[in-house]
């Protein structure tokens, strides 16, 4: 049966412009595919995604598990005869198939494109913060509040934070050190009410949640044209999970072995975090346990632990990235987009709790403007950002399993 | 030589393994005059001993120290004069036999003998003194031709260019552009020929002439005579050394209608895309419009049992310079080329990458399954691609890269239709006839293909190689060709780009210049360069076989209406391939005779057949299996102190009566090592081992009618760096004499 190539000029453009310009060197030796310690015999990736972002295939790899089941170990960039990076052009083939199954399109264009789009994707959810600050009130800034005691519990994270920020129950800071001497601070439930951070994140949220499940299900229905799949998604679906979790294939990696413990850092961090939070919750509604908690109770000490994971993960990524490209592959800006906004939101929301005493109250309200703007961003990029990985890579990697089962 | 000296060094452990209390007497009772050892004979005293022997009358110079591979200058004497026979004690005694036990001993005195001996009857060879022309005639004047002309008379030779067309500049002329040639290799560069056409019209010089062909060429290297016949009527000039370069031709795309041609107007070959792009009008043939999409087939006709068996190297770099030009001229255009393998050799790799790396330009490997027409456009269905599929693209244009054919002319298959017509024509016999009708039939297809017309006995032109590409030896020794003096260069001897046919153009002029210079001083060409000995032919006892005639690989000897030979000393390469062939050992080079080898084989001592002492002697050839076996003793392989080594210039220069002195002087068995033969021979003088074998195999015949048996002769193929088998060779041998039992003849 012979299949009719129509290459797409267009997703060659898009793959140069985004940094998948080597792709054009490779001459299919099919070296990276040698040493690579992940392909599959069903995929034989890299070389046949190479091949398939050369000729501008874009329908085919926006199907293709192999895409996903590669973890960037670069280990073929690292052997390339041609330096056709096929580590980075991968990633560079993620990017496209984000944007390519992402729900809205427009969305994943927005963000595929961060390189040119950041301004926009950061500036509107501050505009809009912005605004609902006009309607409420009208440009007020207010003045600082004469204070007890302030104590802090640690920022967990900048998950955390997203939902903890800033007294969800209503109590003053529970954020940042304590700091002493200081008995006056900015209260920043009277510059933006808690009631529109309920309405406005819960919408982000929601929107969120629907546009992962709307892409993921696109994909699925595409991966599904790669084999025959056999047996429960539940059945395939656990043991990838135990794969995910003890980092199994980022282990065979060569070139780049240290990311699998950074990664893996970074992982059980976020997950650490969210749990904490979980718990935050019980504790606030369920429990009622009295705040700020002791530093000795167990949500204290998980939240912590996942605290330090995610900054040592972090960092360890982040200095790889930057000392070593070679082995990380070469970063872009759409993968710096993703690491630099996380940057703001952590950012932004330490020098909240900082700014609430020592700055000026209209700086201190602008931080903590740009903070609430940053964490919607986030909420509403993250299935389109390279965060989506998380479930393109597990979908790819129970698809592979019930092909093969 | 009159007055033998020899000179033993006891150096390099020479002296410890050899006991040489008899050497001197051993050296009386051969002749030698004089007899000295030096501690170190090849350092300034030793040197000078010898020096002041020569000095005092001394012709015949015996040095018994290393083999005759070490210390050349050292012992080089007026060779016109002096003769130098070297007995390699240190190679083949004191490096390769174990100590000083009798056998080791009788080795080293057999050695003796046998330097001594033939020292005392060979002769010096005395110069050649020949007028030589300096000219050098270039045949064709494409890219190659040009450059050779451009490069003789670089270096001072008054050149004669030729070309049959009526312009210059040959197959490149019609070229656009040309792959690069400089860093950083990536890109096209633009095609200069037209400068370098008219830098060779205005070089005072070069005399160029058009439209001309070489209607004779006589003679030999340094006094060629040659008609030219062009539209001035035909020309005399006298030449010295002729580079050919007559080039290639692209394949006849009609016989590829497999590939659509034929099909529709928009396929296409390389040169017809090319002829577009120098008109900067890139049209489909069938309605003018600019193609969207051009699709390059690959291999179009080539590396296909069917076609061109070969690759023509070249056809991957023409498509690649011709998608760089499109993207350059029409950036709107895609291109996708279908490859087999893409061939990019030495910087061409870069050139690759630089237009891989272009937007547009696409590559796929595969096989084209076929070519179709569908709507106004083509649709190119491809097997085996890597995409796994079996896919199609569709095309606006398909072009088809064909390979290159030679424009050579295939000398030895003409010679044999001239000689079928002179059997037909003299109609002795039907079955003679009959063979000589067949074999027009056959190699119908070369009558009339002439090019230089050389009136040689093997042929008017070049011998050929593997698919009709003329005479080369393209791993060792590129532009040289079997008929010494003629050089081929460009695509004429193999498939190539612009850039190398260039770097042909100034090898094989180089090769012209320095052939004159050695014929200018008598000396012989590669492989024994500087040799000044040729050989004499006592024709008073020639019984005309033709069996030299027809055996030289190099076209040397042409003969007479009688089949004479009628040598011509400035074509010979001195191999020693007709001594080999001749059954009336008529031919002889002063310094390597018949006589003399037959006469070290004689000086053997041959125990009696009691003692179970084994004789063998071993021709081995000087070329590489000499320089095995002084590897072999330089890393201390031990081997057989029963063989007696004998080198020669070559397995072909192997008389068989050696063979039968050696048995009857009681040699238990011969061995001949040498060469590897067949079509990947590593022969320097290319038919030798092919020679020998075939000449064993009658002498084996004959000696199993004699009741002797054949396997007494073994010849064996020894590569330069198989050192390492020499002695497992010389074991095996000696097991099998072991069989079969000693020489009768023995004690006779």
């Amino acid at each position: 049966m012979q299949k009719q190539i129509i290459p797409s000029a267009d997703f060659r453009k898009h793959l140069r412009d985004r940094g998948g310009d080597s792709a054009a060197r490779c001459y299919q030796c099919a070296t990276c595919t040698s040493v690579c310690e992940l392909t599959t015999e069903g995929s034989l990736f890299p070389r046949s995604q190479m091949l398939k972002g050369q000729w501008g295939l874009a329908d085919d790899l926006a199907g293709d598990a192999g895409v996903w089941l590669c973890h960037q170990c670069n280990d073929c960039t690292a052997r390339c005869p041609r330096d056709a990076k096929p580590g980075d052009v991968l990633q560079t083939i993620r990017s496209l198939a984000i944007e390519e199954l992402s729900t809205p399109r427009f969305m994943g264009k927005l963000v595929g494109n961060a390189g040119k789009t950041w301004p926009l994707l950061i500036g509107l959810p501050i505009l809009l913060w912005i605004g609902i600050i006009f309607m409420d009130n009208g440009f007020t800034v207010p003045e600082p509040t004469n204070m007890k005691t302030i104590h802090a519990t640690a920022d967990l994270s900048f998950v955390d934070a997203a939902y903890a920020e800033d007294d969800v129950h209503g109590a003053t800071a529970h954020h940042g050190e304590l700091v002493e001497g200081k008995e006056t601070r900015l209260v920043y439930d009277q510059l933006v009410p808690h009631k529109y951070i309920y309405v406005v994140y819960s919408v982000s949220f929601f929107l969120a949640v629907i546009a992962v499940l709307a892409s993921a299900a696109k994909f699925w229905k595409l991966l599904g044209r790669g084999g025959d799949r056999k047996g429960s998604f539940i059945g395939s679906f656990l043991p990838v999970l135990g794969e995910i979790a003890s980092h199994k294939r980022f282990g065979s990696c060569e070139t780049s072995s240290s990311r699998k413990w950074a990664h893996f850092c970074v992982l059980w961090g976020f997950l650490g975090a969210a749990f904490a939070s979980g718990l935050l919750v019980i504790s606030l509604y369920v429990t009622k346990d009295p705040l700020p908690l002791e530093q000795t109770h167990p949500y204290k000490i998980i939240g912590n632990i996942a605290m330090v994971l995610l900054i040592v993960g972090g960092l360890w990524l982040t200095i790889n990235r930057l000392t070593d490209p070679e082995k990380t592959g070469t970063s872009k800006a759409y993968d710096m987009f993703f690491l630099w906004l996380v940057v703001l939101v952590i950012m932004t929301g330490a020098l909240t709790q900082l700014a609430a005493f020592v700055f000026p109250p209209l700086l201190a309200s602008i931080i903590y403007v740009v903070h609430l703007g940053s964490i919607v961003t986030l909420f509403l990029t993250v299935p389109f950002s390279k965060f989506a990985h998380m479930i393109y890579r597990t979908l790819a990697m129970v698809h592979e399993r019930m092909v093969d089962a | 030589m009159n007055k033998i000296g020899v000179f033993v060094c006891t150096g390099c452990d020479i002296g410890a393994a050899v006991n040489m209390e008899n050497f001197e007497d051993i050296a009386k009772e051969f002749g030698a005059e004089s007899y000295m050892t030096h501690e170190c004979l090849c350092a300034p005293e030793g040197v000078a001993t010898i020096q002041s022997a020569v000095d005092e009358g001394t012709d015949g110079v015996v040095v018994a120290a290393c083999s005759h591979r070490a210390k050349i200058e050292e012992f080089a004497f007026d060779r016109t004069k002096v003769y130098v026979e070297r007995v390699s004690l240190r190679e083949q005694v004191a490096w390769s036999m174990n100590g000083e036990a009798e056998d080791t001993q009788m080795l080293a005195e057999d050695l003796m003998r046998m330097g001594v001996k033939r020292a005392k009857v060979v002769k010096a060879p005395q110069p050649l003194d020949l007028d030589v022309d300096r000219t050098v005639l270039v045949v064709g004047a494409g890219l190659a031709g040009l450059h050779a002309a451009q490069a003789a008379a670089g270096m001072g030779n008054p050149v004669l260019l030729i070309d049959a067309a009526d312009e210059l500049g040959g197959y490149v002329a019609g070229m656009k552009d040309v792959v690069p040639e400089t860093p950083p290799y990536d890109t096209i560069h633009a095609n200069e020929i037209a400068q370098l056409i008219s830098a060779v019209e205005g070089d005072a010089g070069i005399k160029v002439y058009k439209s001309t062909r070489t209607k004779k060429i006589d003679g030999m290297p340094g006094q060629f005579e040659v008609d030219l016949e062009g539209p001035f009527g035909v020309e005399h000039v006298k030449v010295g050394a002729i580079v050919q370069a007559t080039g290639a031709m692209a394949y006849d795309a009609a016989k590829l209608p497999h590939l659509g041609y034929g099909l529709s107007a928009d396929v296409v070959t390389t040169n017809d895309l090319e002829s577009m792009l120098v008109e900067s009008k890139l049209a489909r043939p069938s309605d003018g419009k600019l193609p969207g999409r051009i699709v390059f087939i690959q291999c179009a006709g080539s590396r296909d049992p069917e076609h061109l068996a070969y690759c023509s190297s070249e056809c991957c770099a023409a498509s690649l310079k011709q998608v760089a030009a499109i993207h350059r001229d029409f950036p709107d255009v895609e291109t996708a080329v279908v490859y087999r393998d893409m061939r990019t050799p030495a910087q061409l790799e870069h050139f690759y990458q630089g237009v891989q790396e272009m937007p547009g330009s696409l590559f796929a490997r595969g096989e084209i399954d076929c070519v179709s027409v569908v709507g106004d456009g083509l649709r190119v269905a491809i097997k085996e691609s890597l995409l796994g599929d079996d896919v199609s693209i569709d095309a606006d244009l398909v072009v088809l890269a064909t390979g290159l054919v030679p424009n050579s002319a295939d000398g030895e298959s003409i010679r044999l239709l001239t000689d079928a017509h002179g059997v037909i024509a003299k109609n002795e016999s039907d079955t003679q006839v009959a063979a000589a009708k067949e074999k027009l039939e056959t190699l119908g297809e070369h009558e009339g293909t002439e090019i230089l017309n050389l009136t040689y006995r093997q042929g008017p032109d070049l011998p050929v190689l593997s698919y009709g590409f003329s005479d080369s030896h393209y791993i060792c020794f590129p532009y040289e060709t079997r008929r010494t003096g003629v050089y081929a260069a460009g695509s004429v001897r193999a498939p190539m780009d612009p850039a190398q046919a260039v770097e042909d153009g100034l090898g094989a002029a180089m090769k012209a210049v320095q052939c004159l210079e050695m014929a200018a001083r008598g000396e012989a060409v590669h492989p024994r360069a500087g040799d000044i000995s040729v050989p004499e032919f006592s024709l008073q006892r020639c019984t005309q076989c033709k069996r030299c005639t027809e055996e030289c690989p190099f076209g040397t000897i042409n003969e007479d209406e009688k089949g004479t030979p009628e040598y011509n000393e400035l074509r010979c390469r001195r191999c020693g391939i007709c001594l080999g062939s001749c059954p009336e050992r008529i031919i002889n080079f002063p310094d390597y005779t018949v006589l003399s080898v037959a006469d070290m084989i004689k000086s053997v001592n041959v125990p009696d057949e009691e003692d179970e002492k084994p004789r063998v002697i071993a021709f081995l050839c000087e070329n590489d299996a000499i320089p095995a076996l002084d590897e072999a003793a330089k890393r201390g392989l031990k081997w057989n102190p029963w063989i007696r080594i004998i080198p020669v210039r070559c397995l072909g220069a192997i008389n068989v009566v050696w063979i039968a002195d050696s048995l009857s002087n009681g040699i238990d068995g011969i061995m001949l090592m040498g060469c590897k033969k067949g079509d990947d021979y590593q022969c320097h003088y290319i038919r030798g081992s092919e020679l020998a074998e075939y000449r064993m195999e009658n002498v084996q015949e004959t000696l199993d009618r004699l009741t002797l048996e054949s396997d007494r002769v073994r010849i064996v193929d020894i590569a330069r760096n198989e050192y390492e088998k020499i002695p497992e060779v010389f074991d095996d041998f000696l097991e099998k004499l072991d069989e079969v039992g000693p020489n009768p003849y023995k004690g006779f």
